[in-house]
């Protein structure tokens, strides 16, 4: 009979995408290309931002977009139509992205002369979240008609980004709505949390959130 | 969904480190799962068999350690559970804490032979 032995691990199960994911942040530094995560539930208008960003941004930085969907090529369409590098990512029903995906679609795309990559994540609140893809910084989106007490629900979500974007402020008038709740509640999960309040749509607030972004692009890429 | 990608995640690494210790199989399999993280213990026990067919591991038991989701008190340093109260703090009501525990998702032993 064979005598049994434990092997003690206490391995972070998060531990090999950790490092994958430090590794691809470390590489794009070098190649001053600049990953921002752009996450948010279905619906919310990332790819309406990623439009209006680009429409400020594409005269002084080189700008690639990587478009993650389950299935369809309806974003990286619209997204190509603006004239900037997009590859569209198939998740196979992955509801998230990681670092090893994130990776493999960079290579079908040229980063060399990207300054900015932005990555449309999985529309969902819940997991990706929980994997890092190696970006620089991460960025999500809550629109107005999604509800104020989101921040209640997604804990992690909200406290693990670097800015928020508040979306559809031309709806205000059509929910029940209480921004200064949400900041509220936000900074008390993430003290350093950027807050814009935009609508994609009719450009309010566009231009504060691209200048942020330009000055921490240009930061990175230094 | 989700916890099956994670499962299957944990049932490669621990194949891994089976191979490397020269083991014909694993008996056991012990999983800390924090309060904080959001996997369902019971989506992950669901998902278990199927991962496990025709690996090293297809006899083997999931045991899972829940970790509980605990913080500090900022303001007066009591420590408490997060989610059984709220995110507040059961002795003085205040709501600035610190993550002390639960945000865990650890292989902790496999067992052998």
């Amino acid at each position: 009979m064979n005598t049994v032995r434990v092997i003690e691990l206490k391995k972070s199960v998060y531990e090999s995408n950790n490092k994958e994911a430090d590794q691809l942040r470390e590489e794009l530094k070098k190649g001053k290309t600049f990953l921002l995560n752009m996450m948010s539930s279905p619906g919310s208008g990332k790819t309406t931002t990623v439009l209006g960003t680009i429409e400020r941004l594409k005269d002084e930085l080189r700008i690639g977009v990587m478009e993650a969907d389950i299935d369809s090529s309806v974003d990286a369409e619209k997204v190509a139509a603006a004239g900037v590098k997009t590859n569209q990512l198939h998740t196979g029903g992955m509801c998230h992205l990681d670092a090893g995906m994130t990776k493999q679609g960079l290579a079908d795309i040229d980063t060399d002369d990207l300054d900015l990559i932005i990555l449309e994540n999985v529309g969902n609140l819940v997991c990706p979240a929980e994997f890092d893809t190696g970006a620089a910084k991460s960025v999500m989106l809550l629109s107005v008609p999604e509800g104020d007490d989101k921040p209640l629900k997604y804990p992690l979500m909200f406290s693990m980004v670097d800015a928020l974007l508040i979306n559809k402020i031309d709806c205000l008038n059509y929910f029940d709505f209480d921004i200064d709740a949400v900041k509220k509640r936000v900074t008390k999960l993430n003290p350093n949390l950027k807050v814009f309040e935009i609508s994609a749509k009719t450009g309010q607030g566009m231009d504060e959130w691209a200048d942020w972004l330009r000055k921490e692009v240009k930061e990175w890429n230094s | 969904m989700h916890e099956m990608g994670v499962v299957l995640n944990i049932v490669s690494e621990a194949e891994k480190v089976a191979r490397e210790n020269d083991a014909e199989a694993v008996g056991r399999l012990v999983l800390q799962i924090g309060e904080l993280t959001g996997v369902v213990p019971r989506y992950v026990q669901d998902c278990y068999p199927g991962a496990i067919e025709n690996t090293v591991l297809a006899k083997s038991e999931l045991i899972i350690e829940i970790i509980p989701g605990n913080g500090i008190c900022k303001e007066c340093n009591k420590v408490y559970n997060l989610l059984e109260q709220d995110f507040k703090c059961p002795k003085c009501g205040g709501e600035d804490w610190e993550v002390l525990s639960g945000r865990e998702l650890m292989i902790k032993e496999i067992y052998v032979s």
